[in-house]
């Protein structure tokens, strides 16, 4: 009997450091206007993985509710990034803090080489990659589309590798196909985009070219109606996933009727 | 004694752990991570963690990121 699409969508799991996730939606706890509604878009996404960042309490406001109180840690993998950080040195100790949480040994390695762009500085970005895989991290490394550094990273021990669609909260999408194409050829460790997406189409876009999942924050939180918008980064990135294992037709450049021509 | 939480200086009687420090504080002990002198103290060594003047403190948690 065919399988139904609920059950594929089940079977359908992949991996990271040996944890399987069915969601391939990984989404971020910036930028919302409120907490509350940051739970339920977490909810509404069905993301099982999210990202959060590591900074100091504000002692003006201590004793205050906490991202925490507001995302089970028992519920989402949290991935702390180190969003932020311009050295490895830096990269290194926001992780180690991260870990000392005792929540997650997952991290979301980001160094940064300048605040316009915010393209990752490849050079410290595969230093920190290396050092912490050796501390027993669990490292998924965002990068820029660059196939090289992509493979740079895969042999570093990197977990995951997480090239930007297009600049962090730029909403431009999957700027090139190619660059992806080529990183998803050359690796066998899971690859996601990581940051660009702006809208449903460009997740699905993303999905179809068969990267493991995809990782966006501000697409939601900043859309006019971040919980609608949950919803469908959801239905496309399932929508993108399914698209991708049915196998799309090949693009042609003349017409193939759908109808018979003749016996009318 | 002068300790520095946070990048602002604060006042402290001497002989203060670092786990009374959190509590004078008021921060909320299970969600946070701290640093002295660029150290982390896990959790659990906190209460022998004893301060000394000049000291630095970091006192980290999670918020949100992307």
């Amino acid at each position: 009997m065919a399988a139904t699409i609920e059950q594929v969508k089940f079977e359908d799991t992949y991996q990271i450091n040996g944890k399987t996730f069915t969601s391939r939606l990984l989404v971020g706890t910036g930028k919302y206007a409120t907490n509350e509604l940051m739970g339920q878009c977490l909810e509404a996404s069905g993301t099982q993985i999210v990202t959060v960042a590591l900074r100091r309490v504000n002692l003006d406001n201590k004793g205050e509710k906490t991202l925490l109180d507001y995302i089970d840690p028992k519920k989402f993998t949290l991935l702390p990034n180190t969003a932020g950080c311009y050295s490895a040195e830096e990269a290194i100790r926001v992780a180690h803090l991260a870990r000392a949480t005792g929540i997650s040994d997952f991290v979301k390695l980001e160094v940064l080489f300048d605040e316009k762009t915010l393209l990752p500085d490849p050079i410290a970005t595969l230093e920190a990659t290396k050092t912490l895989v050796k501390e027993g991290f669990t490292v998924m490394t965002y990068t820029s589309d660059d196939p090289v550094m992509a493979q740079k990273l895969e042999q570093a021990g990197a977990h995951a590798v997480m090239p930007a669609g297009s600049p962090i909260g730029s909403g431009q999408g999957v700027l090139n196909p190619n660059n992806i194409r080529i990183i998803l050829e050359k690796l066998k460790c899971p690859v996601l985009i990581d940051a660009g997406v702006g809208s449903a189409s460009d997740v699905a876009v993303a999905m179809e070219l068969g990267v493991v999942a995809v990782l966006l924050n501000t697409a939601i939180a900043h859309a006019k109606d971040p919980l609608k918008m949950a919803h469908a980064m959801r239905h496309a990135t399932e929508a993108g996933r399914l698209s991708y294992l049915a196998g799309r037709i090949p693009k042609k450049l003349y017409a193939q009727a759908s109808t018979p021509q003749k016996d009318f | 004694m002068k300790l520095l939480i946070n990048g602002e200086n604060k006042e402290f009687s001497e002989g203060l752990t670092l786990e009374e420090l959190i509590r004078q504080l008021g921060v909320r002990k299970e969600t946070v991570v701290a640093e002295v002198n660029r150290q982390i103290i896990q959790n659990e060594r906190r209460a022998e963690c004893k301060l000394a003047d000049g000291d630095q403190i970091e006192l980290i948690q999670f918020v949100g990121g992307g």
